[in-house]
């Protein structure tokens, strides 16, 4: 059953892999993906010698790091709670409110962001203005950039991605509830001793697969989200290959940058399942 | 199992081959395979993309494009694309399957021609034997067939030229009714104009009794990539730079040299300037986050209260709405201040306003090269340019019956006419040649376009065009050149917009100054100029 996965993988994910080597080559058209001549690491010296190298690296591991660090632990703590709710549908209800924000397209998101935290027209904000904290302008300013991105990702995705921990919450054997409480277990210690060791082997498998994807950032929520005022820190590598690549043709120069992002990935990928295995023997291989 | 693993991996097969090769294309089974069928009763089938503005109506509603197309003996299958363009055409070309014709000013670059060789068709041969329209094109105004020309000597795409549009993109506003109720005067200066702003936020200038509701002045936003038009750059004209088709990446030239002003005293002190007025909160706190949308939003007010003192924009109407439209006055530009010696300037806009780049192109691979030619040439006719551009006979434009043409008035009152005219033809994303002999009485709005550029007239006539405006739409760079340049343009633009933006609401350009200009020069701007002074004593050699 395992061999119609393995063909659609082989097909749309390794025949694909020798336009790879269009990032050691020149671009040319009338000889192929594969026909133009060979640069070696040309272009990788480009990147790292170009004048934004330094800074879009460091925005982009900020942003990233940033969402994997405050959006990992959301839907665990989330998951926990929900699952306290003891009236079947109080709980039906919330689980539902809580992941249909995932379905707000990214454009529609952005723009309510634009619309709510405008300076002169946003509820937020006016709220911050009525609290005392002063005009802040919540979009254009390198300080709140950041964690604007990040509570708006966890308020969309926090829900959704509940529902792998509920569902594994769900498999835990009543008997260890009722014998917890026969024991005497509050309700916090029923958290602690019961619900969370059954967690543990998900939270680490789903944590180790987002570290393949630390310098991965979503690129259209980023690029929707920038302007003059936050581009010192939201100009990250996937938004630079935009603009160097779709936008002025540099084929093998953004395929480099690309393929550059993709092995540091890997490594993280690759220390992190280490890591995991050394210390819990929970690991993705 | 067996049998259904294997049904199951031949489909699996089938749709990687499909998806492999991008579906559509150019299956165009016509009757006469033979070229040269023009009208013989069959016509000829072609497929074509166009990328037209969102507000334009299908293509099978537009009279004039039915009508050339039966003259030229083509029906045309059209794909409409009004959004993502930059996306789609990076895989469409690269796919190497493309339509028969592509429409659309600049749809396809100078560097796409290059990059992507064999894809297009060298159309001189074809113009000579069916482009007469074209040719008289190339007769009557040279200049169209140096932008058409490649530095290969081939012509893969050809120009527009729309001879009617004004000098300048930016006209400069400001609200008369303003001025009158507070008893200012009209600012003629920086300080001035300070002084102006500083009074209508705090004297309620348009007299609703709320004190925090004027924006004393506003622009448009910078976006992330280049500058563009109605930003306050037209005041570097004050201080004697003149900016050529909006100097969007900051290039220049001042006495036959070629410069850029983000590394420039003279942007400096703009920018201190706006930093000036936008500590004092004389401009619109949301001028960086904005969109265009809301730029336009704010200045329209409620429709009966203006918002906006001091801005920039094509055309007051455009800009503010009907409604508010009479409170504001086109103004001229303004001196740094009152014993500055320096001769005003202003953006220097005429060309990228009346002639546009690769307006169509014919692939090389099409079936019916002179069928297409056929078509493009009619497009070239003046009569029809006109159409291409204000829309059709009859519902856009009247004939007087004497040789000569007027715009109509917008068929629904409630439609201003430059909406008319987008919503009706292909404007001017078209393909046209409207001919210096066309005697042709342009709408309302074009008419108002024209008078109120009058105030900037002194400053627009005093440019010297041969040594101070840069004829980028007359040069044409080596595909090298133009990646060492969009490299280097991408990380200076990165910087040097943050940095204006950072400047204009915190300040601190002072203490950043120098080491900024450093910065600037390792981005490689001082190659990029070297690049275009080589180009541009090129061209002017051969003037």
């Amino acid at each position: 059953m395992i061999f119609p996965a393995i063909v659609v993988i082989f097909i749309f994910n390794y025949i694909p892999m020798y336009g790879i080597q269009l990032a050691f080559r020149d671009y040319d058209f009338s000889k192929g993906l594969t026909g133009g001549a060979w640069r070696g690491l040309f272009y990788f010296r480009q990147f790292f010698e170009s004048y934004q190298f330094m800074d879009l690296m460091k925005n982009t591991v900020a942003i990233s790091l940033a969402t994997v660090i405050l959006s990992f632990p959301a839907p665990i703590i989330l998951a926990l709670l929900i699952n306290q709710v003891r009236w079947k549908r109080a709980k039906k209800t919330l689980q539902t409110t809580v992941y249909l924000p995932h379905f707000i397209s990214i454009v529609v998101m952005v723009g309510l962001l634009n619309v709510l935290l405008s300076p002169n027209s946003g509820v937020i904000g006016h709220l911050l203005t009525s609290l005392g904290l002063g005009d802040v302008n919540l979009l254009g300013s390198t300080r709140t950039f950041v964690p604007v991105y990040v509570l708006s990702e966890i308020w969309q995705h926090c829900g959704w991605n509940s529902i792998i921990y509920l569902a594994a919450l769900s498999t835990v054997d009543p008997q260890l509830y009722d014998s917890a409480k026969i024991d005497g277990a509050s309700r916090w210690q029923t958290i602690k001793h019961v619900d969370i060791p059954a967690l543990i082997p998900t939270i680490i498998i789903l944590f180790v697969l987002s570290m393949g994807s630390v310098l991965s950032t979503g690129f259209e929520k980023v690029f929707l989200m920038q302007n003059a005022l936050n581009l010192p820190v939201s100009e990250v590598i996937a938004t630079y290959v935009y603009k160097i690549g779709i936008i002025s043709n540099q084929f093998s120069y953004s395929a480099a940058i690309g393929l550059f992002n993709t092995v540091i990935n890997f490594i993280f990928l690759y220390a992190m399942n280490r890591i995991a295995r050394k210390s819990s023997d929970i690991s993705l291989w | 199992m067996k049998k259904f693993l294997a049904g199951l991996s031949a489909v699996v097969l089938g749709a990687a081959v499909l998806s492999g090769c991008s579906g559509g294309g150019n299956n165009t089974d016509t009757d006469n395979g033979a070229a040269g069928g023009g009208n013989t009763g069959k016509k000829v089938k072609l497929t074509a993309i166009m990328t037209k503005h969102p507000l334009t109506q299908e293509f099978a509603k537009m009279k004039w494009l039915q009508e050339a197309e039966e003259r030229a003996g083509v029906e045309i299958e059209w794909q409409e694309v009004t959004a993502d363009w930059d996306q789609k055409k990076g895989t469409l070309l690269a796919s190497g399957d493309i339509p028969d014709l592509i429409v659309g000013v600049n749809s396809i670059t100078d560097a796409d021609f290059s990059q992507f060789p064999g894809l297009f068709q060298d159309m001189t041969e074809l113009i000579k034997e069916y482009g007469p329209n074209v040719q008289a094109m190339f007769d009557a105004k040279p200049e169209t067939k140096v932008i058409a020309t490649q530095l290969d000597g081939k012509i893969y795409g050809l120009p527009k030229y729309q001879r009617y549009w004004p000098e300048t993109t930016t006209r400069q506003y400001i609200n008369q009714q303003w001025l009158d109720k507070l008893g200012l005067e009209m600012p003629t200066t920086w300080d001035e104009l300070y002084d102006v702003l500083k009074a209508f936020k705090d004297q309620d200038a348009n007299g609703n009794g709320d004190l925090n509701d004027e924006i004393p002045m506003d622009f448009a936003p910078t976006g992330t990539v280049a500058f563009g038009a109605f930003m306050p750059t037209v005041l570097l004209g004050s201080e004697g730079i003149t900016l050529t088709d909006n100097s969007g990446l900051g290039y220049f030239v001042e006495d036959g040299q070629v410069k850029n002003f983000f590394t420039d005293e003279r942007y400096k002190k703009l920018v201190e300037f706006l930093n000036k007025c936008f500590s004092a909160g004389l401009i619109n706190p949301e001028v960086f986050t904005q969109d265009y949308t809301k730029y336009q939003a704010v200045a329209r007010g409620n429709g009966e209260t203006a918002a906006v003192g001091f801005t920039w924009g094509w055309e007051v109407t455009d800009r503010v709405g009907n409604a508010l439209a009479p409170q504001y006055t086109s103004m001229s530009p303004l001196k740094v201040s009152a014993d500055s010696t320096v001769q005003n300037s202003w953006s220097y806009d005429y060309n990228s306003l009346n002639y546009g780049v690769n307006t169509v192109q014919m692939s090389a691979a099409s079936k019916h090269k002179e069928a297409a030619m056929k078509f493009i040439n009619e497009l070239y006719d003046p009569e029809v340019s006109m159409q291409v551009l204000f829309g059709s006979l009859g519902t856009n434009i009247g004939d007087n019956g004497d040789g000569t043409f007027s715009i109509l008035a917008p068929q629904d009152p409630a439609m201003d006419p430059g909406t008319w005219k987008w919503t009706s033809s292909w404007a001017d994303n078209g393909a046209m040649y409207i001919a210096d002999s066309l005697k042709l009485t342009l709408g309302t709005d074009m008419q108002s376009v024209g008078k109120q550029t009058e105030p900037l007239k002194a400053a627009l006539d005093s440019i010297d065009k041969d040594n101070d405006v840069l004829p980028s739409m007359f040069i044409k760079y080596s595909a090298q050149d133009n990646n060492t340049m969009s490299l280097n343009n991408t990380g200076m633009m990165s910087l040097a917009l943050s940095k204006w933006s950072q400047w204009i609401t915190k300040g601190g350009i002072d203490s950043e100054w120098d080491g900024y200009v450093k910065n600037i020069e390792k981005t490689g701007v001082s190659k990029n100029i070297e690049i275009i002074q080589k180009y541009y004593d090129d061209y002017k050699s051969k003037q």
